[in-house]
């Protein structure tokens, strides 16, 4: 088993890897969609924050400054779309194929205009592996799991601190009630706007994270349209965990495992594609309501409209 | 139906308390419609005021404008002898003033302390104290006889307990002044009690609470004082205790006799549409029809009377082939439909117009010529081999706009364009041109013009004297009195007597509130 | 009769007389408002163009110079538009349906795939082969599209997230068949060349590569017009999705209309991937192409989910693509200017109520409020 695997150790790494981008966009998706935003830009987002960060780490030499154009960027792209979706009640799907064209477009046209060329930007000065004493010593799970970079233990925290927020405090009890009846939220005298722009707002910052991750963690540079697909799966992650926390992460660690055994496993055994296929099998299986019918926020997709 | 209270008040309810919440010429119209005109109402501390009138008659009006959720064209409100300007629920919240509204605003997947809390979260740091919600809401349970549990999540509750959570949400931010629209209709009779029952425990802690009701009964053994409502003005206020469920019903019901249209004599044939032992279930589950037998016959127009929600749109979907009965028949011309569809059983000369032309009849961004052939596009005239005919169905369409007096007869016009009137006339024209031999109309002139009406009434007349079976299910009693040869009462899903045209208002009003025709003097 | 004493109601979008006045009509409301959501994303193209220090005159002449500038830029444009036009279809005949296909990639891939496998087996034909492939093609991407309608009919699962899995699955599957059974010798990963007697021949006329796809992908569209306005069934489509409430009342069946509208659209892409395979690139390369499904989607909001509009969408975005080349060619301004132009432009378009707060709620209405759907239907 190992032969076929790599040390379990290796594997795990990988895991993590392969994992922490689709959870922190996964997060993120869960926040917009919980206040009944539905964001299939998750792709954009975590692009142009990808694109964002390089940018802010090679004109100032610090991964921290790239860091917060990446924030900044997701930002403002997510804000884009709530203005899209919320005040101007656009086509919440229409809205996000559009984001993911303009990360897509701009990220392409900036790669040249600022870096001169396309294709793949300069190397940067990235979030590099930073292992924790003591921690990192653990045998076989210990570099694994606390060998990695900044930002994947940013993701170990984020996941009960998403949880603590949405399920324990006033504001997570509002921004779920906004995704299930708005009108009761209305009454209560709290605003639909205002909550969904706070959710949108959050996806964009947690995309961004997955999105930095990307170009400053696992590699040290930007390329064209890398993400590939990653924003979707992530989006499939947050559906698979019926959009909690502990699941979406659950599920997106499922899929980076599966991402990470289609680079270790030999070619014979299981077809590469056949593994990749597989989040987005699981996916549909959970939505025909196998093992309990994944039912999405009651208003999400609708925009909300006063009497 | 209700026991308990006497109607003659508890201690605040005399003549002596305080008027807490004045209503003074409150005006609102929409559009064409004037929902509220000049109303006044007072209610004074500690009483409960009974808010009577027909469906539209403008008592819900009254109670959003109260609560904040419209703005009346004119008028004021006073609460505790202070002028009030409610802009939005959140300053009718800051007056003291509740609202249970007839639909809840509950969020399922919350537990029934989170909805309760919802916008005025008690915490601790910047956590949600749960822990606090749940005894905050336990504490106004007990003190007022809700029996809920705090943890309990919302959808796994019963509609008497969500009824509860609405109540319990209101209090929680101290309401001194509650609404209750249509709280009964949802309802068991036990339920229902438990509720005069909590209502009175309220009034004793100093609350003071308006009803909105059509159901006679109750109101009278719960209410104080009853204000009935009728087209939008205040007709009366009473005491409860000086008034029975005959004035009520008359006081409620009763108005001017205004167009009547000629209805000549004409021969009534043999049975055309009959149902036996009709079960329905509606949309939640519940038995919409419960048991219903009928039978119109050629030539005669059977009315069907009765308050909104009693069954009337699922008694028409069951005849029409529109909606499944789960138990019973359906028989048109001899021949059993039951398990027949629509489009199939209007094949066989049942002819529907449904109440709801805006997205049942017509497909509003279709075009008049497709309107008209929505249920004759695969037929012989229009189609062949699987291809459509849009020309054919243009001329088809055309006469037959015509002949119904649509406005603009023009087969292009897309349908949503065309005023209610207007589209309900191309509706009749769609059904009524096959030569059908039954036709089902359900609130055939509901928000129609005058002149519409009018023509509308004398069409259905003219099927009748051709000897077509009608079956009219109509809000309007005046409708119902003026086109039909029998009326049917229908209440809770069961008809619950049958009259001429010629039957007093209060007898109508009677039966219309459940009482069984046996009752009335 | 009772003319005489009721006032006439005044309809205000009524339109009378002649067909040829109707559609001339409704087609110049439709075009308006994209129209104009095209000339504002050029002015904010130009303002980013001026920003990186170009000029936006030349870039935009070199814009128009690439799209319909010559011959073989036209050759460019058409054979840009033509997969556009097969996935915008994809989309437009399934939102008839009030349906999201996003899936017109993965369909196009199982057409493709589809395509590159028969073209080789069938090549023995000859000419003719190239109809029964794309026969094969509607057939394959028909069962495709069926999947995600089986589950919204039977299952209730909301087809905007199963036709985005889907597509992964489609390309994933039809990736593995072209590397794994079917694969070529040779650097090039993918599937074995087809024999040129049995391609898409170019049109010639110095229209450069282009093939005469661009005018199978016209006929597609007729017949989705046909079977929209033509047909029994698409009239039920068309009512299914206009009004479920009312069709149901006309005894029409909204599940199988939900199936029949998705395996449609798919039918539709899954040609377009074959017409790729058999006029453009002759075999499914490892990779093959990318965001024509997506890229769908803007064409057929563009041309308000009309095939006359899918294809002048479709000529609009290949245009773009085309002229990006020329204008990155001739002024630096790269060509991913284009996306940017489009990803504002669907913006725009959908962001109705905008349209509203400037110009009114009738100016709103007419610009398509229809738009709006929501995951919750």
């Amino acid at each position: 088993m190992g032969e076929i695997f790599g040390a379990p150790g290796e594997l795990l790494a990988s895991t993590i890897r392969f994992a922490t981008p689709l959870v922190l966009a996964a997060l993120g998706g869960m926040f917009s969609e919980r206040s009944g935003v539905v964001n299939i830009g998750l792709e954009g987002l975590m692009l142009i924050s990808a694109f964002a960060g390089v940018v802010g780490a090679s004109l100032s030499g610090n991964a921290f400054v790239g860091l917060g154009f990446a924030l900044a960027a997701g930002l403002g792209f997510a804000l884009i779309h709530a203005l899209m979706c919320v005040t101007f009640e656009a086509d919440q799907i229409i809205s996000g194929t559009a984001i993911n064209l303009l990360a897509l477009g701009g990220t392409g046209f900036l790669l040249v205009v600022i870096f001169g060329a396309g294709g793949t930007s300069p190397r940067v000065e990235g979030f590099e592996e930073l292992p924790i004493p003591l921690l990192s010593d653990i045998p076989v799970v210990g570099p694994a799991l606390f060998a990695q970079s900044l930002l994947v233990y940013l993701m170990y925290l984020l996941v009960p601190v998403t949880f603590f927020v949405l399920f324990r405090t006033p504001f997570g009890l509002r921004l779920r009630a906004t995704g299930e009846v708005p009108e009761a939220v209305d009454t209560a005298g709290v605003s639909v706007t205002r909550m969904r722009y706070y959710g949108v707002a959050l996806s964009g910052l947690l995309a961004s994270l997955g999105g930095v991750y990307l170009s400053m963690g696992l590699l040290s540079a930007f390329t064209e349209n890398m993400t590939n697909g990653r924003g979707f799966i992530a989006l499939a992650a947050l559906i698979f965990g019926r959009w909690n926390p502990i699941g979406a992460a659950g599920a997106a660690l499922l899929f980076g495992f599966a991402q990470a055994v289609t680079i270790q496993a030999p070619q014979d055994l299981i077809p590469q594609e056949f593994l990749q296929m597989l989040p987005y099998v699981l996916t549909i299986i959970v939505l025909a309501g196998f093992g309990g019918r994944a039912i999405a926020p009651a208003a999400i997709g609708k925009p909300y409209r006063k009497e | 139906m209700a026991e308990g209270r006497t109607g003659e008040g508890t201690t605040g309810a005399s003549c002596a308390a305080p008027v807490v919440l004045e209503m003074r010429g409150v005006t609102k119209t929409f559009g064409p419609v004037r929902a509220n005109d000049d109303v006044s109402i007072t209610l004074r501390r500690g009483e409960i005021l009974g808010l009577l009138g027909e469906n539209g008659a403008g008592k819900s009006t009254l109670m959003k404008i109260l609560y904040g959720l419209y703005s009346p064209d004119s008028g004021s409100v006073f609460v505790d002898g202070e002028e009030a300007k409610i802009r939005d629920p959140k300053d009718a919240v800051s007056r003291g003033i509740g609202m249970v509204h007839q639909h809840f605003t509950l969020i399922p997947p919350l537990t029934v302390a989170e909805n309760i809390v919802l916008g005025a979260e008690p915490r601790k740091g910047a956590t949600l104290d749960l822990a606090k919600a749940v005894k905050d809401t336990e504490e106004l349970s007990e003190r007022y006889g809700l029996r809920v549990d705090p943890r309990a999540r919302v959808a796994d509750l019963s509609v008497g307990e969500q009824q509860r959570v609405e109540i319990l949400k209101a209090l929680f931010r101290d309401a001194r002044i509650m609404i209750l629209d249509e709280p009964t209709a949802v309802l068991t009779p036990q339920e229902t009690e438990d509720l005069f029952h909590v209502l009175g425990e309220l009034v004793a802690d100093g609350l003071s609470i308006i009803l909105i009701t059509h159901k006679l009964g109750e109101l009278i053994g719960v209410a104080d004082r009853i204000t009935i409502i009728r087209d939008g003005k205040v007709v009366e206020t009473v005491d409860a205790s000086g008034t029975n469920e005959g004035k009520l019903a008359r006081l409620m019901v009763g108005r001017d006799v205004l167009l009547r249209v000629e209805k000549g004599a004409s021969e009534v044939g043999e049975p055309r549409l009959s149902a036996e032992n009709l079960v329905v279930r509606s949309g939640t589950g519940s038995k919409a029809v419960d048991g219903v037998s009928l039978e119109v016959r050629a030539g005669e127009i059977l009315g069907v009377a009765g308050v909104d929600g009693n069954g009337q749109t699922e008694l028409a979907e069951a005849l029409a082939g529109v909606r499944l009965a789960e138990e019973g028949t359906v028989n048109l011309d001899g021949e059993d439909v039951t398990r027949l569809g629509a489009d199939t059983r209007q094949e066989r000369g049942l002819a529907y117009v449904p109440e709801d032309r805006g997205t049942k009849g017509l497909v509003q961004d279709f075009a008049l010529y497709e309107n008209n052939a929505l249920k004759t596009y695969d037929g012989p005239s229009y189609s062949r081999w699987g291809w459509i005919f849009p020309g054919a169905m243009r001329r088809g369409a055309a006469t037959a706009l015509r002949a119904y007096d649509v406005r603009p007869p023009d087969p292009d016009a897309r349908a949503g364009s065309l005023s209610g009137g207007n589209q309900q006339k191309a509706i009749l024209a769609r059904e009524l041109t096959g030569d059908p031999g039954v036709v089902i109309a359900a609130q055939p002139t509901r928000g129609v013009d005058v002149g519409a009406i009018e023509f509308i009434h004398r069409r259905l007349l003219e099927q009748r004297a051709q000897g077509k079976a009608i079956l009219l299910i109509s809000l309007e009693l005046e409708e119902v009195r003026s086109l039909s040869d029998r009326i049917i009462v229908l209440y809770a899903g069961r008809i619950v007597g049958e009259v001429g045209p010629d039957a007093t208002d209060e007898e109508l009003g009677l039966l219309m509130a459940g009482r069984e025709a046996e009752q009335t003097a | 009769m009772s003319e005489d004493r009721t006032p006439q109601v005044p309809d205000e979008e009524a339109t009378r007389g002649s067909t040829l006045r109707r559609v001339l009509v409704n087609a110049g409301g439709a075009l308006v408002f994209p129209l104009f959501a095209i000339l504002i994303s050029f002015l904010i193209g130009a303002v980013i163009v001026l920003a990186t220090g170009n000029n936006p005159l030349a870039a935009y002449a070199a814009l128009l110079q690439g799209a319909v500038g010559s011959p073989t830029a036209i050759g460019t444009m058409l054979l840009g538009a033509t997969p556009l036009i097969f996935t915008g279809l994809a989309v437009a005949v399934a939102f008839r349906a009030g349906l999201f296909n996003i899936g017109g990639e993965g369909q196009l891939y199982i057409g493709a795939i589809t395509a590159a496998w028969l073209g080789v087996s069938l090549g023995f034909l000859g000419p003719f082969s190239v109809v029964l492939v794309l026969l094969a093609c509607v057939l394959t991407g028909f069962l495709w599209g069926a999947i995600p309608g089986f589950l919204k009919a039977r299952f209730g699962a909301h087809e905007v997230i199963t036709t985005i899995m889907l597509n992964y699955i489609g390309i994933y599957l039809a990736t593995y068949i072209a590397l794994k059974p079917l694969r070529t010798e040779g650097l090039v990963p993918g599937t074995d060349t087809i024999d040129i007697a049995i391609r898409i021949p170019f049109i010639g006329l110095g229209l450069g590569r282009a093939n005469y796809g661009f005018f199978i992908a016209l006929l597609a569209a007729v017949v989705a017009y046909l079977l929209l306005w033509r047909t029994r069934r698409g009239f039920q489509i068309r009512a299914v999705g206009l009004s479920p409430g009312a069709a149901n009342y006309a005894g029409m069946g909204i599940g199988v209309n939900t199936v029949l509208a998705l395996a449609i659209g798919g039918a539709f892409a899954a040609v377009g991937g074959g017409v790729e395979v058999l006029g453009v690139y002759g075999k499914m390369t490892v990779p093959f192409v990318t965001n024509l499904g997506f890229n769908g989607i803007g064409v057929a909001l563009l041309g308000r989910n009309h095939p006359a509009g899918v294809v002048l969408g479709a000529l609009l975005f290949g245009g773009l693509y085309s002229g990006a080349q020329e204008m990155q060619f001739a002024t630096d301004v790269p060509l991913q200017l284009a996306n940017v132009l489009l990803a504002v432009i669907l913006l725009l378009v959908t962001a109705t109520k905008l349209v509203e707060l400037v110009l009114g709620k009738r100016a709103r209405a007419l610009a398509g409020a229809r738009l709006e759907k929501g995951l919750g239907q």
